[in-house]
């Protein structure tokens, strides 16, 4: 989840009338976590679903319906405008197809301002943006750019100064030499035609979704801004399109419309939508009784607004709030609005009767009756690693399951057995006293269609008598006493036991496990000193089978 | 109520009680028993606090050669006095017949002018009756004695002597009962042991702490109605995000993220039906070419909705409870707070009466069973629940409030299109970590070490 720094005393300028206390109380039910705080900064983690608070203009308009300081949709008042166009040649068609845009005029760009949209430009092509793969924005001084703007495509050796640099470089090269080029160049694909936005006199603006160029850089001095975004779909570019342009007149800024035309693009119309949501599914969804005067007031806590048609409540939504798909969110803007510290938990007695599941019963036997032989439990991960799972145990490694990419070298393969780990257990413990007796139970891994999932027991025990006798008894007890079932011994060999003392379990004349002593050597690879014996068997092809 | 003791104990009780103060020699005389008994006995007693051993240092005293040849002749200057005692005598006949004593009985008497010195002739001047050392030697004699039962003045003369007094330095010990031990009865029961000393320590067998907490929590739900169904880890993409509406650019499902299985692939995911409307809810609401191939991915269950969502879509019905309880992986950095596996509970309500306060009761009843009473609710997101909500219990150890289980009600573009008709509750977290605070730990990685110092040792929880 992002994560965002505020200022709380920027954060009262912007809300109106609000103490600090009321800020911090407030922000975990606008589903705002504080992550930390320091004197006047506060770090918070917002939801991916909401980019609009991902700068303090967002959030301020949040908490000033929450507080009810301000209350209702918060309205975009775009002037009509007939001095900014963008066509669109049909090349783009193929790479990145659409293009929108908005222009910002009269506002205050101090540091913090820049800092803010730079965040948000940030968190928006992360989130909703995908890695600007869906849609991403470009943010540019419009004084430095004559209209009309082309949005076109251009070979990988046009050349521009890009931003943060001062000279002339390529396609081509910012693709290889920065950062971003390197990030995100693979969105571009193989193709020699690349997105470019070109002003009147052929100056680039921007090289989507890279790179803006260095003159259109928005500083201190900017008063007047021009804001592209080029997208995969209509909808991918209008909606970060919305998000921006309600932060930039919370701002203080003036839009104006773009004029855009050409390969099915057209101007974003940053519309408002109407859902129509039944009193009564707000009531039986939230179990309370609400009228409609009350579910329209906390839809407009949650800038929203609403009226009241017969049973229904119809609700106009802003376009920012493209997170709301269908009724039952306008449900969850009824809570918040509402309050959810306002909601009553209550507990009804429940028509059902509970019930564990048989195998979850059958393994609480067991592990009683492994607790009265005196073995204790363990647990280990069931995805580790080939050094334990096969390298020390001198197990064959040929039908390994793995798992992409782990951070972590301990946990890369899915285990196939149990006692493995097990072993590794005595390893970690030779300093405490003996005997040391330990079992587990526990899933294990096969490629089968394509994965098949079974139950194995295993147990261990270590100490300076141990012998092939006492696991035998200790298996054919834990079977017998637990769950009335007699296995045999058979005559086996095994890498992981000592030839002469290691035999196949066997349960109506199959085969469901092995036992035997340890073999010397694996003994010695894990430095443990006493003798040690162990077995394991599937549960799934014993105890559990139906 | 009486006391039992040893019957080395009792002896040497009923023995003190008669004499209040003895040495171990006077208790082995009294008691009839072996010094070392004795020596045990006194040693348990001590423990118990019913015996008090006092130590001391005493000198004893006894005669030297020179000090036995007093005792019979007579002090040396004793011996001058009496041969003074007829008259005058020349100097040199008392020479001959004191011998080797003259010499130091001269000076003394001389020192004490109890004689006179003319020329060649010695008379008494004044004869002392009792000469300092007298009393002394009669008092100790041929025997041994204790020092300080003799008066220090008349030994100090013979102490500076050679040879005359040999002293012995030997430590003493006294035994004596406590104020308790003088008043406790003793049980006439015969044979008891030392039940108070210390015994060597025994390991007992038991299941995993970590395990005694999910089974707690396996319970508390079942008493509250729920039944529990059982799941796979491994599970295809489709019904680990797919179906639960996570769209299939959604940074969790990216490699860094999840754990896929490396080259397996599910062929058969969901039913025909199923794979048609799940796609086209994904691609009205995402807008996105939904890949069937990206949703046959095999990946470890992040978590174990999966189960619960399938087991709807399955048998749908209009009224339930269950939950899913098991492992459930994410491809993280192990830490003190972080593991790549580990252990979620996962429940849903089904019924026409679900809302969001039930959810949030059904919550609230279960920390209170675990012993949690301070709990808020805040909003939050999931991609497949709406509303959402978080549940925030306050740890009084900490001093702040820890985020614990999630919760909401299965979106309508999940529901829908498996054909699940009803509302659906879902709430769901992990048991880690309220298995540390339970254990009181600091490090989760803890559960999964097996380091039998902390299993055999760390209290079970009630």
């Amino acid at each position: 989840m992002p994560v965002i720094e505020l200022s709380y005393s920027r954060l009262q300028k912007l809300i109106g009338k609000v103490t600090k206390k009321q800020i911090s109380d407030s922000l975990p039910f606008l589903g705002l976590d504080i992550e930390s705080e320091d004197k006047d900064l506060v770090r918070i983690e917002y939801s991916p679903n909401r980019p609009d608070y991902s700068t303090d203009y967002g959030i301020a308009l949040g908490m000033q319906g929450l507080l009810g300081i301000k209350t209702g949709i918060v309205k975009l008042n775009v002037k009509k405008s007939h001095n900014y166009l963008i066509s669109v040649n049909s090349s783009v068609t193929k790479i990145r197809p659409f293009v929108t845009g908005i222009i910002a005029k009269n506002g205050k760009v101090d540091d913090k301002t820049i800092k803010q949209l730079m965040t948000m430009q940030e968190d928006l092509h992360f989130g909703i943006g995908r890695k600007r793969k869906k849609s991403s924005i470009g943010i540019h001084d419009l004084d430095k750019i004559s209209f009309p703007l082309v949005y076109t495509t251009t070979t990988r050796n046009h050349k521009f100064i890009p931003l943060n640099s001062e000279k002339e470089t390529t396609i081509s090269e910012i693709l290889v030499n920065t950062d971003v080029g390197k990030d995100y160049g693979s969105i571009l694909g193989q193709s020699s035609q690349v997105p470019i936005i070109l002003d009147e006199n052929e100056n680039t603006v921007s090289f989507p979704p890279i790179i803006n160029a260095a003159v259109t850089t928005v500083t201190t001095k900017t008063k007047n801004l021009f804001v592209e975004v080029t997208g995969i779909t209509k909808e991918d570019a209008e909606d970060m399109l919305a998000v921006v342009a309600t932060i930039l007149q919370s701002a203080g800024f003036i839009l104006e419309s773009i004029k855009i035309t050409g390969a099915k693009n057209s101007s974003p119309k940053l519309e408002q939508r109407k859902m129509t949501v039944s009193i009564s599914l707000v009531n039986q969804i939230l179990g309370l009784s609400l009228n409609s005067s009350k579910i329209i007031s906390s839809l407009k806590k949650s800038r929203l607004d609403a009226i009241s048609k017969g049973v229904n409540i119809i609700c106009t939504i802003p376009a920012y709030r493209f997170d709301i798909f269908g009724p039952l969110d306008l449900v969850e803007e009824v809570a918040l609005g509402y309050g959810i510290q306002n909601l009553e938990p209550i507990l009804s007695p429940s028509q059902t009767i509970g019930k564990i599941n048989p195998v979850s019963l059958k393994l609480k036997s067991l592990d009683q009756t492994m607790i009265g032989l005196g073995f204790l439990e363990a647990l280990n991960s069931s995805l580790t690693s080939k050094r334990v799972l096969y390298d020390m145990t001198d197990r064959d490694s040929t039908k390994i399951i793995s798992v992409l990419d782990s951070k972590s070298r301990e946990h890369t393969i899915l285990r196939d057995s149990i006692l493995p780990g097990l072993l590794e257990n005595l390893s970690k413990n030779i300093h405490e006293s003996y005997p040391q007796k330990i079992f587990e139970t526990g899933t294990v891994f096969a490629t089968e269609n394509p994965i098949s999932e079974k139950i194995n027991f295993s147990g261990i025990s270590a100490h300076k008598d141990a012998n092939f006798t006492e696991i035998k008894s200790i298996i054919q007890s834990a079977l017998n006493i637990g769950f009335g079932i007699k296995v045999e011994t058979k005559t086996a060999t095994n890498s992981t036991f000592e030839d002469g003392h290691c035999a196949s379990i066997i349960l109506n004349n199959i085969p469901i496990g092995i036992i035997g002593k340890i073999d010397s050597k694996i003994i010695e690879n894990y430095k443990i000193r006493v003798p040690v014996v162990g077995f394991e068997i599937s549960l799934s092809d014993s105890v559990l089978k139906n | 109520m009486s006391q039992v003791f040893h019957e080395i104990e009792k002896k040497i009780i009923a023995s003190l009680r008669d004499n209040p103060k003895q040495s171990p020699e006077s208790l082995e005389k009294s008691t009839q028993l072996s010094p070392d008994q004795i020596r045990r006995g006194i040693e348990w007693l001590k423990l118990k606090n019913l015996a008090i051993v006092t130590e001391s240092k005493s000198s004893i005293l006894s005669l030297g050669k020179n000090g036995v040849e007093s005792l019979t002749k007579g002090l040396p200057e004793r011996r001058l006095l009496d041969l003074l005692k007829t008259g005058p005598r020349k100097l040199s006949d008392l020479q001959n017949e004191l011998g080797y004593v003259f010499g130091p009985s001269m000076g003394l008497a001389r020192k004490n002018n109890w004689i006179e010195v003319s020329v060649d002739e010695i008379s008494i001047k004044n004869s002392p009756s009792e000469l300092l050392g007298e009393k002394t030697l009669k008092l100790i004699g041929n025997e041994k004695l204790s020092k300080d039962k003799i008066d220090g003045n008349d030994l100090s003369g013979l102490l500076k002597r050679p040879d005359f007094i040999i002293e012995d330095v030997i430590k003493t010990k006294e035994i004596s009962l406590s104020d308790l031990a003088k008043s406790i009865k003793i049980s006439d029961s015969v044979g008891g042991i030392d039940v108070e000393a210390n015994v060597p320590e025994v390991f007992v067998a038991r299941t995993h702490p970590l395990k005694d907490t999910i089974d707690e929590i396996r319970e508390i739900f079942v008493t509250l109605g729920f039944s529990e169904i059982l799941g796979n880890m491994t599970q295809s993409s489709f019904w680990n995000f797919d179906a639960l509406f996570t769209p299939q650019d959604h940074p969790a499902r990216e490699l860094q993220d999840t754990f896929y299985l490396d080259r397996i692939n599910a062929k058969k995911i969901g039913t025909p039906e199923q794979i048609r409307k799940v796609s086209e809810s994904h691609k009205k609401n995402w807008r996105y070419q939904w890949d069937i191939n990206e949703a046959r991915k095999m990946v470890l269950r992040t978590h174990t909705t999966c189960v619960t969502i399938k087991h709807l879509a399955e048998n749908k019905p209009d009224e339930a409870r269950i939950f899913s309880l098991g492992r459930v992986f994410r491809n993280e950095k192990v830490s003190y707070k972080h593991l790549v596996e580990f252990n979620q509970i996962e429940g849903i309500v089904v019924g026409k009466d679900a809302s969001l306060r039930n959810l949030m009761g059904i919550q609230r009843e279960f920390y209170k069973r675990i012993g949690i009473t301070k709990i808020k609710f805040w909003p939050t997101f999931f991609p497949y629940t709406e509303p959402s909500l978080q549940t925030m219990v306050y740890n009084e150890k900490l001093g702040k409030w820890i985020e614990l289980f999630g919760m909401g009600i299965f979106r309508p573009e999940v529901t829908k299109p498996l054909g699940i008709t009803q509302p659906v509750l879902a709430w769901g977290g992990g048991i880690e970590r309220i298995a540390m605070l339970k254990y009181d730990l600091g490090d989760v990685r803890e559960f999964y070490n097996n380091n039998l110092g902390w299993l055999r040792s760390v209290t079970k929880c009630q």
